[in-house]
């Protein structure tokens, strides 16, 4: 049968487990500051000092839940890549510190911890102080409105969201790169120099078809705000933008109707209003957002500095690029900051294109299902947590769990293309996105132009 | 005032001299090279080579034939038995000894195994040079693995084989043995196939190495450049053809060659190896027919061991070109004079000129192709 079903069995255990040991806390942090601490405060019948209190631990829910989320997934996602990719490359992978090497990441982060730290001589120590913190602070920054996402606007949350929320999240991406230029520039180091360099001409090269796709992204939604985008998308996976951004929206539905009733001139009217026209235009609308995706992937990867575009730190030709010189605590927030790179832009992926905490099955699917009366009775049965004690929203709950299956999905899917491709060259990387990549965004977003036109009137 | 802009001065750039290596990652070793950049364009390149010297000429002329017979797979410790070999006949050669027939059986069939095990690392650190870190590197190194293990089965050692002595080779392996030899064999080409569905045809492959690196012939010839990265350019100087020795003349197999008037390029040394671990596979099935039965050592293994006086030379064909070694004994028990003609040493001077025009990223691509191992270098 399968040749290493123990050791995909053990990495599904590694997954099942870290992500509880990084999503309880959270829950339990974001409960206890945001839910429990001014439910407290306000029981007492406040003076309006207290009840500010109150409000501003509300406040400072979503940035805790943040700061206590981001090590503990970097640390998950360091493990679960090895062992990944030992998996790809008929490897055992770390295996040691543990059950099943579960601890090997922490007990590298406790060695990271107290290694020393090196400041080379030469070195412009403030710049080269500075670079890892700069390089860090916009990924705690970035991912703050796409919280309020994927938590399907939960209270506690919907203050991170903003009206142009993507905007956001892309412009705080883009500051890292200073930090890059920053670290390579103070380490004294020509590799890490060239490194530095390297990183600043590949990502403003692949910002282009990374912004253009998620603009065109936002013009099928119509809309800059995550949360939206989000919710447009919601009842199943035909509404998603990677089906045309609601080109299909609602055609389950009415289909259904047209053949109970053996009447598909509705169906017709209200989807294809241009006849073959619209037909047509919502095919290219499908085909034009699997290219997006496409192009967002490309240029995610090379934001990232992810093979096959980690040029930057090409351990081959520049030793490790811009944090050779880095060691210790330095080095970790380069690192830590990194994956969590790596999670923003898969969570940006699922937000804007696999319908964020959307479930999958559309909604005449699920009514086949008894769901109502588990959700009825597991209401009751919980209701003193879920009503009292506010512990569990249940909207939230699902919308959190999709979301986690979807963005470690597009995580593996990042780890198989690292455990694939070899290197570009910097000339061909730059080729590669200015003929091939720039261009084909342009054209996608003229098309995308001119076919939501046809099928606008089954859109938002 | 604006034509004084104009015509002031263009932008004044200066080279920069970067120091790659000796302790560089992807230098296979420790290998320094001074290179001289415009931007990322190498202006000049110079290897700087004598870092992993470790005297085996001298240790050779110092040591007891018997004794140094043990350190000769050191010299270049990617193919052992070559090293062994090369001494070996030149030793035979002066004695006018006469190895038995199953002797030199065996030294064919291990020696092209080695072959293979050293083209497999070749390819997985190649690719590695290229920056597949993480994926394909390991499953040339599956087969390896096997490989070593039959190695070991024979000669106890993984890598140090010490298995071909003078006169012959130090242990007949069970039947079973050979066996695991055939079913290897049966499976291996498949396993090629399986690298070459990943890398062969791969688009970013194809583009890093595509056209790098071009060695024109008379390049190639000038510099004494042997092995496959000739036979990439289109000379097909293999000696196993070219000067048989051993039972070599028996086995049907052929030398690959790319007839390219303008040079190999670093994907043609790439494929060539290839198709080289393909016909290695071939000549070891055959050797497993075609093995007789006999003696397999036709000198007395002591510690004393002597061998008479004279001069003795023999060169073979080894992964990376021509292994020649020459000797002058004094009749005593030790020789009075060694002298070893290492492939990677010549094919390592000629990287220099191929790399000038290239960007740093081709640096790598370019050495890895040559496949240059360090101590076969320096000694």
């Amino acid at each position: 049968m399968i040749p290493n079903a123990p050791e995909i069995g053990k990495l599904a255990f590694i997954i099942a487990f870290w992500i509880c040991a990084i999503f309880l806390p959270v829950w339990a942090v974001s409960w206890a500051v945001g839910v429990f601490l001014p439910m407290i405060i306000e029981g007492q019948n406040p003076g309006p000092e207290l009840a500010l209190v109150a409000d501003i631990l509300r406040t400072a829910t979503p940035i805790l839940s943040v700061l206590v989320f981001i090590p503990l997934n970097a640390m998950f996602m360091v493990l679960y890549e090895r062992r990944a990719l030992a998996l790809f490359t008929v490897r055992m992978g770390p295996n040691r510190v543990g059950p099943d090497g579960l601890l090997q990441t922490a007990a590298d982060a406790v060695k990271l911890l107290l290694k020393e730290d090196i400041t080379p001589r030469g070195a412009d120590a403030v710049i080269f102080t500075l670079a890892p913190i700069v390089f860090f602070a916009p990924s705690i920054i970035g991912i703050l409105p796409i919280l309020a996402a994927i938590t399907n606007n939960h209270p506690l949350f919907a203050i991170t969201n903003l009206p142009t929320g993507i905007f956001f999240v892309l412009a705080s991406a883009s500051i890292p790169l200073v930090a890059l230029v920053m670290a390579g520039w103070s380490s004294n180091n020509k590799y890490s120099l060239v490194g530095g360099l390297r990183a600043a001409a590949q990502a403003i090269s692949y910002e282009i078809p990374l912004v253009l796709s998620l603009v065109t992204v936002c013009l099928m939604a119509g809309t800059l705000d995550v949360v939206k985008i989000a919710q447009q998308q919601d009842g199943g996976f035909l509404n998603w933008n990677i089906l045309g951004g609601g080109a299909l929206r609602g055609l389950d539905a009415a289909i259904a109707t047209a053949l109970k009733n053996q009447d598909w001139a509705p169906v017709i009217q209200a989807f294809y209003p241009y006849g073959a026209a619209s037909f047509v235009a919502a095919i290219v609308l499908i085909f034009c957002s699997h290219i997006l995706l496409g192009l967002y992937l490309t240029g995610a990867c090379a934001e990232i500095n992810r093979i096959p575009f980690d040029l930057p730190e090409a351990e081959s030709e520049l030793v490790s690029g811009y944090n050779t010189e880095y060691s210790g605590m330095k080095f970790a927030i380069f690192f830590l900051a990194e994956f969590t790179n790596l999670f923003i832009v898969s969570c940006i992926a699922t937000v804007m294109f696999f319908g964020g905490g959307d479930n999958p099955f559309p909604q005449w699917f699920l009514d086949q299902l008894p769901l109502a009366g588990i959700q009825a009775g597991l209401g009751s049965a919980l209701s003193f947590l879920i009503n009292d004690m506010r512990l569990v929203d249940p909207d939230t709950f699902w919308a959190a769990i999709w979301v986690i299956i979807k963005v470690y999905s597009l995580v593996f899917f990042a780890i198989l293309i690292r455990g694939t491709l070899p290197r570009f060259r910097i000339d061909q990387l730059m080729d590669f996105g200015w003929k091939r990549l720039v261009p084909l965004s342009l054209i996608a977003f003229l098309l995308v132009v001119f076919a939501r036109v046809l099928v606008v009137s089954h859109g938002y | 005032m604006v034509s004084d802009i104009t015509a002031s001065k263009p932008l004044k750039t200066e080279d920069m001299i970067i120091n790659m290596g000796p302790q560089h990652p992807a230098t296979h070793g420790v290998l320094r090279m001074v290179l001289t950049l415009d931007g990322e364009r190498v202006r000049h390149a110079e290897a700087v080579i004598g870092h992993l010297h470790r005297a085996q000429e001298w240790q050779g002329q110092n040591r007891t034939w018997f004794q140094y017979q043990a350190l000769i797979d050191r010299v270049d410790y990617l193919s052992g038995m070559f090293t062994s070999w090369a001494m070996s006949r030149a030793a035979e050669n002066l004695e006018d000894l006469v190895v038995p027939e199953r002797a030199e059986w065996l030294r064919v069939m291990v020696s092209e195994m080695n072959r293979i095990s050293s083209h497999l690392l070749w390819l997985g650190t190649y690719l590695i040079d290229l920056g597949a870190m993480f994926g394909f590197p390991f499953y040339p190194f599956r087969e390896r693995e096997k490989l070593l293990d039959l190695f070991e089965e024979i000669a106890g050692q993984r890598m140090m084989f010490n298995y071909i002595r003078i006169g012959g080779v130090q242990r007949d392996p069970k039947p079973e043995w050979f066996s695991r030899v055939r079913a290897f064999c049966k499976e291996f080409p498949d396993r090629v196939t399986e690298y070459e569905s990943i890398v062969t045809d791969n688009p970013i492959f194809l583009k890093r190495t595509k056209g790098i690196g071009i060695l024109p012939l008379d390049l190639a010839m000038d510099f004494g450049v042997t092995g496959p990265t000739l036979r990439a350019s289109g000379n097909p100087l293999d000696l196993r053809k070219t000067s048989p020795y051993s039972v070599y003349p028996k086995i049907d197999f052929q030398v690959h060659t790319l007839d390219k008037p303008e040079g190999g390029d670093t994907w043609d040394r790439y494929i060539l190896r290839i198709r080289e671990m393909r016909e290695s596979t071939r000549i070891i099935e055959q050797c497993l027919d075609m093995i007789t039965e006999g003696p397999i050592m036709g000198k007395k293994q002591i510690a004393g061991m002597r061998v008479k006086a004279g001069e003795g030379f023999s060169a073979i064909e080894s992964p990376r070109g021509i292994l020649g070694c020459y000797i002058i004994s004094d009749g005593s028990d030790k020789a009075y004079r060694f002298r070893w003609r290492n492939p990677s040493f010549c094919n390592l001077a000629v990287v220099g000129e191929l790399l000038i025009g290239h960007p740093i990223a081709d640096i790598m691509a370019i050495f890895g192709s040559v496949d240059v191992i360090l101590p076969d270098v320096d000694r």
